[in-house]
């Protein structure tokens, strides 16, 4: 039995694996910034969890700054992908635009409440 | 004219509040004191203690104890700063006197030495009583010590005692060498009530019981729970003194000499008068009297006094302490004065240094807790007056301006934004330009 539940294990992965490279490049570029920026926001709470939270305002802004740009990210993502049915009319770059400027408005937030 | 007289009777009414106080600490000389006795003949029989008192100042009112014209206070005002009563036998005071009006002498801050002796009338006992002192019950018991008499004596109930509280401010800096003679009734002291203080203890041998009778059971006052002569001072400042024996501020024990049993000094003056001296000093005010100017507190570097503090702020403190010396105000000198930095509890306690000159300073630096503090400075010492002294000032936290501009444990969030930012712009470079 557990030897059936982990090649099951493999076959789900490799079959994954197999499915995931098929997506297009792009959407690939954006994955791995959604990755880069979640990472980061790690990195910070393991941070804030070791000296304590004190300003806690550059903590949350810092954590913001991470979290948001990876939404924004992956919003953009959803526009983007031309198997979603849903935006088949939005130009891609329209949305592209649109990530440019919320990714703008964020930063500018951030810098504000740093501190 | 009548304008010139009506403001005379002005002012001298404005004056006349003044002229009344019990020790107060602006007009701490003229000293009236009221002397009561049962026996005008007390008056030459002690007339060594009485000379004293009157060479230091003290304006003294002989009376008797029953003189229907007895009164402490007239109109409203005292007419005496200090009461002497010296008449163990009487039980009722002539005039306007009873154990009340003398209680509330004493709770006006003037002081008072009461003196029983071989027969304590109730009067006497419930005057004691009202200051924490228990005379024995038995009216007929006096202090008996079989190993601590004075020779001269046949039975027993001459005591020589010497153990004396040991404290330079009650009983002077010079010791007492002799032993202090004491013939009378023993008294106790609650030991919960701290405000009162034994200042010649009976030796552990002594024990209070009629010395004509034989003892049917065990005598209940015993050994150093005995208290021959007790002082108690009041929460006001007002000083009482409570002998157990009228014979030893006599001109007699004054005189005589002591030789105690089984101890082969013998000494040509009792201890009596150096001991009655410096009590009396004590208890009128001449000695350990303290008086505290204002409290200054100011940053470090400034010399104004803020209406706040902030956390962590550096102050410095002092306070000017002045001792009564009987004539002037001296400064005074001690190393044990404390101040509090209080809010609920002390979060700062610092001993003060001081300059010889009277001036107590410290500094130090306010805690990282904000609210309204303290500044307390609470000082009880044996035999002086108690210093209870606070300012209120308040303590805030830090502007949101003076924090340090960068603070360091921020500085990974700062670094995590700003490569984000990076992060953002490298991805849209890539993401637009990728082939």
């Amino acid at each position: 039995m557990v030897k059936s539940t982990s090649k099951d294990a493999q076959d789900l992965f490799r079959s994954l694996h197999s499915a995931y490279s098929a997506t297009p490049t792009n959407l690939k570029i954006i994955d791995m910034y959604v990755v880069f920026a979640v990472f980061t926001a790690l990195i910070q709470v393991a941070y804030m969890a070791l000296v304590g939270s004190f300003p806690f305002n550059s903590f949350l802004s810092g954590v913001l700054s991470c979290v948001g740009t990876a939404v924004l990210a992956v919003c953009l993502r959803i526009q983007v992908n031309k198997e979603n049915k849903e935006f088949k009319d939005l130009a891609p770059e329209l949305a592209f635009a649109d990530f440019v400027l919320c990714n703008l408005v964020l930063h500018l937030v951030i810098i504000n409440f740093l501190g | 004219m009548m304008n010139l007289s009506r403001s005379v009777a002005l002012i001298s009414l404005f004056l006349l509040p003044l002229l009344s106080f019990s020790f107060s600490v602006d007009n701490p000389t003229d000293r009236r004191v009221l002397v009561l006795l049962d026996d005008l003949s007390l008056k030459s029989s002690h007339s060594i203690f009485f000379s004293t008192l009157k060479s230091r100042g003290f304006d003294l009112d002989f009376k008797l104890a029953d003189d229907s014209k007895l009164a402490l206070q007239r109109y409203g005002q005292y007419l005496y700063d200090g009461l002497i009563i010296f008449a163990p036998s009487t039980e009722r005071f002539g005039g306007a006197l009873d154990s009340k009006s003398i209680a509330d002498f004493v709770d006006s801050g003037r002081d008072l030495i009461l003196s029983a002796d071989t027969s304590a009338s109730d009067l006497i006992r419930g005057i004691a009583l009202e200051c924490g002192v228990d005379f024995d019950e038995d009216s007929s018991a006096m202090v008996i010590d079989h190993s601590s008499f004075s020779l001269s004596d046949g039975d027993h109930t001459l005591i020589a005692a010497d153990d004396l509280v040991k404290s330079d401010v009650i009983l002077g800096k010079t010791k007492i060498e002799a032993p202090v003679l004491f013939r009378g009734v023993a008294h106790s002291l609650n030991p919960t009530n701290n405000l009162v203080l034994k200042v010649l203890s009976a030796s552990p041998s002594a024990y209070s019981a009629n010395p004509s009778s034989k003892l049917s059971s065990p005598p209940q006052l015993t050994g150093s729970a005995i208290s021959l002569v007790s002082v108690m001072q009041a929460r006001n400042n007002a000083r009482v003194v409570i002998s157990g024996s009228l014979q030893l501020f006599s001109d007699r024990l004054f005189r005589s000499g002591v030789q105690k049993a089984g101890s082969p000094n013998k000494y040509e003056k009792s201890g009596n008068e150096q001991f009655a001296t410096e009590l009396s000093k004590w208890v009128f005010h001449e000695r350990g009297h303290l008086k505290a100017g204002s409290l200054v507190h100011h940053r470090v570097g400034e010399t104004d006094e803020p209406a706040i503090y902030r956390i962590k702020d550096d102050l410095e403190f002092s306070v000017e302490i002045l001792e009564w010396s009987g004539r002037s105000w001296e400064p005074y000198v001690a190393d044990d004065l404390q101040v509090q930095f209080y809010m609920m509890s002390p979060y700062v306690l610092k001993t003060l240094s001081t300059d010889k000159k009277g001036m107590f300073h410290t500094s130090f630096k306010v805690p990282d807790v904000y609210g309204v503090f303290q500044f307390k400075v609470e000082y009880e010492k044996l035999g002086y007056t108690t210093l209870s002294l606070s300012k209120q000032i308040p303590v805030r936290p830090y502007r949101h301006n003076e924090y340090e501009r960068f603070i360091p444990t921020a500085y990974p969030y700062y670094g995590a934004c700003f490569t984000t930012m990076a992060g953002f712009f490298v991805f849209s470079f890539v993401y637009l330009y990728h082939k």
